[in-house]
């Protein structure tokens, strides 16, 4: 950084090394731009290994054949490509949960994946569970009858999460079930009755 | 009326049932503003403030704008002005100097917004953000109130550091300076607020005769956190202009009441806007209406011609999403050996943030003066400005803060008086049509319309055991301690003054036109069942329409303050009534007689001599659009909102068309209560303690919903409990800079930090001057779960260990190891 | 250049399919790659964009690098195993129980079923100026901003260990790893190597940019858990504000062969106590040999020996002691 940008820039009562400092730590002072030339990748491919753009993804039992940037994530992928918007972004660092979907059964976080990372496996979002005719699914039925969630941004996370834990262990009790779904962050913090919910949707399940 | 029927006879009223937006929230196809797609959308970014406080001195925006797939970039010079606004009266209020605006050239806290840019994909527009060639002046910040307060200290904006009220009557408050001596600091010690001067204040009684006579005095200084609102939903909103009016798909808690708010920050005519709104994912008071987030995008979607979708990162969200000030309270009580509060001198510092003015330090005076019911009272209160993010109400602003702030200093008193915390609660508590400060001009205070937290108290106390818990034998592990805390909590909780919008349709259904938005309290469908019960229709029979005000939908309160069951079950009656009253006049022109020979049941209009002879609902519709003029909505009565006569002249036609404004008598002011009861279990090796059990119990009226008012009761206790356990915001002081930005930082509530066993109640006597009973519960469990487990924590560590909340794992160390406690930044919030 | 911390910059994405192929990549790509292992901390840097890698290796398809596997006495992790599924299984569970409980205690759910062993040991730092993006010393810059800054905010930050840089390990598995005496694979194009788990991670002193010893070009591939302590007495517990999605404001893991009371040989290491797992050499000493009722109390102060507390972080110095005491006594709830 250059000494008279800096004195031109420093605030009255602050010491030069102070903002100096300062400035370093916000990186307040702009030299010059960095360019990326928009979003197709970074350029021509070096190697035969690099992976390809084009893949099919398996959502929701269907095939779907879409073109993937390296740096895009699941979630992007799903959202913005496919049309699945039912997932939700809340966070966008692993941090609320709002995005889970199954990835091969397993509950993940489709912000911090790469859509490359999952070629090959099979991936289920919210729009997966309801019949084609419009049957809920038992665990939608059962949070739908104790009117679980309140502005329900985090429904769709929570609902994947917990169908996932349910695969492992079918017969949660109450605090189970919490530890299961514990990656799922809820603001509005109806905790209480998401839960209730959850576990009317899990006695449904096994009566099916 | 012109017969004796009753009002409207509870079917629906009272019981669960499953809302119409909840479905759609559980399948994924719930469309929140981001989930809007428009042919040809842009989305945009934002660049924001590296600096808590300083000036744009140079801009060149050519390397941005040469990045491929840029479309526009908005700097703050192409904002329009900000609209005057009139009052009721007619007077024209100019617009305030100091309000915020989409976008600066001065920021004034790190991340705020300066420039948006408009590209064809986030990657485009986050490549452009960093090509644009920006540099600062950096000018002086501050971030604590008190460093700004200290003589020589910094002010956050050049023309001063607090909010002072109007010069003269009738104008707006003004920003300006206030520093107290370093007299008054060292007079006060590091752990004590300095009792410097108060920019407002107000008095009731003879508050140091009530001090003087107490058996118990207590001078307690306690800190409340910044807490910002963090909805999980970020400021989303996608924009598009169609023929000269903007369209806007926005997460905001209120429908109608944000075309206006639209309309001021754009200085456009509100006729011009739409907005749509059926889901919103969350806002705690941070999206009462619409802000920054909507307005750039709707400004780029005109710049660039093109529709434009604004979703705000969670960094961003975290600096724009609004968040409830700290206050620093000094709390001097004088109690009664009884424990009655014979007087209350009270002083409140707030974290203003940079902009508009807030009311929490205001709201925690007044609401000590209900909640405490003090003999004598005084308040004072400074409303600081700190180079911090903007602030906003947030559940219960300052009934958070009041239940934190004075709960503990009740317990306290308990315990050095030899009382049950229980019985100090109680002997202070409201009762009735309990007096409410501050003094009206004539030295008369206000009156609640009706206060029953007595009765909460009684039944709380008994569902929790509160004497068995009080006298059981200790953990028997020794590394634990457990303690236990009770606290209430209250808030206003009803508006008067809105409008019913109803369609009896020829196919004999009933739709509701309501203008309420939906943040998931449900409000906006609980509400309408008070209109079908006043029409005895059944649920199924019924349709709401909503959240999106081209659907010609009925002016309505905000969705914010837990007005809304309160406000709109009253307009839901008044239109169920109108409907009652025009579907008698109907039978009556078509049948003969009059219309109070005629009754109404079973989706039919009847007389009541000869129950044969009447009209089915489809029928009278059908006749209502015969007859024309009042019956279907080509004429509008008089006292009804603007946009519901708009409403009103689109729907006309439709079918038998009923509108009404609230004019229902309320004498008081409307509060609801909360009494908390909380255990705690600490482990005093690690400092982590666990909430074994909280009950709530709520006074707060006719329960509409159950289901929704058990949510409102778990959910906005858990955002109380938030502030007592680890929510807050770390600033560096000397950068300006807030160091936590994620949740893993800022630590909002899992649902592991729950209770382990969380209960509810609710007294459930109505509240008779409201004709539904009813009043709004979103607000008050926040202070009272807050404070009940503050006082818990007090109980099981003792008295005078806690200068702040909320207490985590190091407070709690320190509370066991004093030596530990650091020495520094005693009365930060933000350490 | 102004700043946005929102969208990854665009990179080369490579999958290789076996450890051969990515040890190629590697040394082909030398500092410009970057390793993917579950990708949380990764991609979240990715993200604020303060790393902007040319080349990123993901090794999520090599299915070598999973699966735990016996090798006589000797457990053998693969180091892109979730922790979802160490903590679940049965052998590291009912012989070395102190991991399972650890990867238990990472985070949510939802990371334990991506994150990785490897990656969990591997990660960076949680300081949060670093991760703010300040130029501090670990960032190549010339300060410390928690450490040296007056009014530095410091709770989260090192008491011991720290020269220059504060910033400590955010990892639970690696304190139990330390204290099981685990032994880290390492390959590169040439061959590979093993070494203690112990001197994989590295302090300021050694080098204030970095938490371990890996250079471009390696990989970590595997974790060998030796019979040496497997079926001991453990004991793992973790201090945080938040019961999921935090990280340790300090944990300890500890293995101790008893007989009776006495405690023949014990282990004990603190986490985010420092910028490496941090082992209780003194109280290891000084309870051998002795019972541990009887030594606990006094045992247990040495954890907090020499600890140079910052202005915010006081109570880790009491943790320190607090949780080396319960461990000695093994009884969380004691």
């Amino acid at each position: 950084m250059h000494a008279s940008i800096v004195e031109s820039i420093r605030p009255a009562g602050m010491t030069r090394r102070q903002f100096i400092k300062s400035v370093i730590a916000a990186g307040a002072v702009s030299s010059s731009g960095l360019l990326f030339s928009g979003p197709a990748g970074a350029g021509p491919k070096a190697s035969p290994r690099v992976v390809e753009r084009l893949l099919t993804l398996d959502v929701n039992g269907q095939r779907r054949r879409v073109d993937v940037l390296p740096q895009e994530t699941l979630a992007q992928t799903l959202r913005h490509k496919l049309g699945l918007t039912g997932l939700k972004v809340g966070c966008d660092r692993g941090e609320c949960g709002a995005c889970t979907v199954l990835v091969d059964a397993v509950p993940q976080y489709a912000c911090s994946l790469l859509t490359q990372s999952v070629r090959g496996k099979s991936i289920l979002t919210i729009e997966g569970l309801a019949r084609p005719d419009g049957k809920l699914h038992p665990l939608q039925q059962g949070v739908l009858d104790e009117q679980g969630f309140q502005c329900g941004y985090c429904a769709p996370g929570f609902l994947m999460a917990t169908l996932g834990f349910l695969a492992v262990n079918p017969h949660p009790n109450r605090q189970e079930l919490a530890h299961g779904v514990s990656g799922n962050l809820c603001r509005c913090q109806d905790y209480d009755k998401i839960l209730t919910g959850l576990m009317r949707g899990a006695e449904y399940m096994r009566k099916e | 009326m012109a017969d004796n029927d009753a009002l409207f006879t509870p079917k629906l009223t009272g019981h669960n049932y499953v809302t119409p937006d909840l479905r759609a929230k559980l399948t994924g196809s719930a469309r929140f503003a981001d989930d809007f797609r428009a042919e040809g959308m842009l989305v945009c970014k934002l660049l924001t403030s590296p600096l808590p406080h300083a000036r744009v001195t140079h801009l060149d925006l050519r390397t941005a704008l040469a990045v491929p797939g840029v479309r526009a970039i908005l700097t703050a010079d192409e904002l329009p002005p900000p609209a005057d606004s009139v009052s009721d009266s007619g007077a024209v209020i100019k617009a305030s100097p100091w309000a915020e605006r989409a976008l600066t050239m001065e920021p004034l806290y790190q991340g705020e917004p300066i420039l948006a840019v408009a590209a064809v994909d986030e990657a485009t527009a986050s490549a452009a953000i960093e090509a644009v060639d920006i540099a600062y002046e950096a000018l002086p910040f501050v971030i604590d109130p008190l460093d700004s307060l200290r003589p020589g200290g910094a002010n956050a904006r050049t023309d001063g550091n607090v909010w002072l009220p109007p010069a003269r009557p009738g104008e707006r408050p003004r920003i300006g300076e206030l520093k107290w001596s370093a007299a008054e600091f060292e007079a006060a010690g590091p752990d004590r607020l300095p009792l410097g001067k108060a920019t407002n204040e107000w008095s009731y009684g003879e508050v140091e005769a009530g001090l003087a006579r107490a058996a118990l005095v207590l001078d307690e200084t306690f800190i409340t956190p910044n807490v910002s609102h963090q909805a999980l939903e970020t400021r989303s909103a996608l924009a598009w202009w169609e023929n000269g009016k903007l369209h806007l798909a926005v997460g905001s808690q209120s429908t109608v009441q944000t075309v206006p708010a639209i309309a001021k920050w754009l200085n456009m005519d509100a006729n011009d806007i739409v907005v749509i709104s059926e889901y919103t994912g969350g806002g705690f008071g941070g999206k009462i209406t619409a802000s920054v987030a909507a307005i750039i995008p709707a400004l780029l979607a005109k710049k660039a011609r093109a529709p434009v979708m604004l979703r705000a990162s969670r960094e961003d969200e975290q600096a724009i999403g609004r968040a409830r000030p700290s206050t620093i309270g000094r709390m001097r009580a004088g109690f009664a050996k009884d424990g009655r509060l014979l007087g209350l001198d009270m002083l409140v510092v707030m974290d203003n943030g940079p902009y508009e003015e807030q009311f929490d330090a205001l709201m925690a005076g007044r609401l000590a003066s209900l909640l405490y019911q003090p003999q004598a009272m005084r308040w004072r209160g400074a409303a600081v400005l700190t180079n911090t993010p903007t602030r906003g109400a947030q559940t219960a602003p300052g009934g958070l803060q009041v239940s934190a702030l004075l709960g503990p200093v009740l317990a306290k008193a308990a315990r050095r008086l030899g009382l049950d915390p229980l019985a100090i609660c109680r002997i202070n508590a409201p009762e009735g049509r309990a007096p409410v400060g501050p003094p009206k001009p004539d030295g008369s205070l206000n009156a609640a319309t009706s206060v029953f937290v007595k009765q909460a108290l009684d039944r709380g106390a008994s569902a929790f055991g509160w004497q068995a818990r009080r006298f059981r034998p200790a953990p028997a592990k020794g590394t634990v301690r457990r303690g236990i805390g009770v606290a209430t909590g209250c808030f206003v909780a009803g508006t008067v003054g809105f409008d019913g919008l109803l369609v009896i349709t020829p196919q004999g259904r009933l739709r509701i036109h309501t203008g309420v938005g939906n943040l998931g309290t449900e409000s906006f469908s609980d509400a309408q069942r008070v209109a079908a019960d006043a029409l005895d229709m059944p649920w199924e029979a019924c349709e709401i329409v909503w959240g999106n005000t081209g659907r010609h939908l009925a002016w309505s309160c905000v969705s914010g303050g837990s007005q809304t069951i309160h406000a709109m079950s009253r307009a839901a009656l008044a239109a169920g009534l109108d409907a009652r009253a025009k579907l008698k006049e109907i039978a009556a022109q078509t049948l003969g007689g009059k219309p109070e020979d005629y009754a109404i049941g079973s989706q039919r209009v009847f007389r009541r001599d000869n129950g044969t002879q009447g009209l089915s609902f489809a029928e009278a519709a059908r006749r209502a659009i015969e007859l024309g003029g009042i019956y279907d909505g080509h004429q509008c009565p008089a006292g009804i909102n603007k946009a519901t006569q708009t409403a009103v002249a689109a729907l006309a036609g439709q079918g038998l068309v009923a509108v009404a404004r609230d004019t229902f008598p309320r004498d008081g002011q409307t509060y609801s209560h909360v009494a908390s009861f909380a255990e705690v279990e600490v482990d005093i090796e690690t400092g982590m303690y666990r909430i074994t059990a909280l009950h709530a119990e709520a006074d707060a009226g006719t329960v509409v919903h159950p289901r929704a008012f058990a949510g409102q009761l778990a959910g906005r206790s858990m955002l109380g409990i938030g502030h007592a356990t680890r929510q807050k915001w770390f600033y560096d002081k000397e950068y300006g800079i807030p160091v936590s930005r994620r949740f893993y930082q800022s630590r909002p509530p899992t649902i592991l930090c729950c209770p382990e066993h969380f209960t509810w109640g609710s007294v459930g006597i109505p509240d008779p001057q409201t004709p539904i009973g009813a009043r709004g519960i979103g607000e008050p469990p926040t202070g009272a779960a807050c404070a009940a487990v503050l006082c818990a924590l007090n109980d099981a560590l003792g008295d005078d260990t806690f200068l702040r909340a909320p207490v985590m794992v190091d407070a709690v160390l320190a509370a066991i190891e004093p030596a530990i406690r650091p020495a520094a930044d005693n009365l930060s919030a933000n350490v | 250049m102004a700043i946005i911390r929102d969208g990854m910059p665009p990179f080369d994405l490579f999958r290789p399919a076996s450890v051969d192929d990515a040890l190629a990549l590697a040394g082909r790509l030398g500092a410009d790659a970057w390793i993917l292992a579950g990708g949380l901390d990764s991609l979240e840097r990715f993200k604020d964009r303060l790393k902007r890698p040319k080349a990123v290796i993901d090794l999520g398809g090599i299915d070598e690098l999973r699966g735990v596997r016996r090798e006589g006495g000797d457990l053998v992790i693969g180091a892109m195993t979730t922790l979802t599924e160490v903590s679940r299984h049965p052998d590291i569970r009912e012989r070395f129980g102190l991991l399972a409980e650890a990867a238990a205690a990472v985070a949510s759910p939802q990371i334990r079923n991506q994150g990785t062993l490897g990656g969990n040991i591997a990660q960076d730092t949680r300081c949060w100026y670093y991760r703010g993006g300040w130029t501090c010393y670990r960032a190549g810059g010339g300060t410390c901003f928690a450490g040296e800054s007056p009014q530095g905010q410091n709770r989260e930050h090192a008491i011991f260990g720290a020269e220059g840089c504060v910033a400590v390990h955010p990892s639970d598995t690696a304190t139990a790893l330390v204290a099981l005496e685990a032994r880290l694979v390492i390959k590169n194009r040439k061959g590979e190597r093993e070494i203690a788990a112990e001197d994989f991670f590295v302090g300021p002193d050694r080098d204030i940019t970095r938490l371990n010893i890996l250079v471009p070009g390696e990989l970590l591939t595997a974790i060998r858990l030796p019979a040496t302590w497997a079926g001991a007495t453990f004991y793992f517990e973790k201090v945080s504000d938040r019961p999921v999605w935090d990280f340790p404001l300090v944990n300890i893991a500890a293995a101790m062969r008893l007989n009776g009371d006495r405690i023949e040989q014990a282990r004990l290491v603190l986490g985010a106590v420092a910028a490496r797992p941090w082992r209780l050499f003194d109280v290891e000493t000084a309870v051998a040999g002795r019972d541990r009722n009887a030594v606990a109390e006094a045992a247990s102060r040495l954890a907090a020996k020499g600890a140079a507390v910052l202005p915010h972080n006081g109570y880790k110095a009491v943790l320190a002691a607090n949780l080396a005491k319960r461990a000695l006594l093994g009884n969380k709830d004691a």
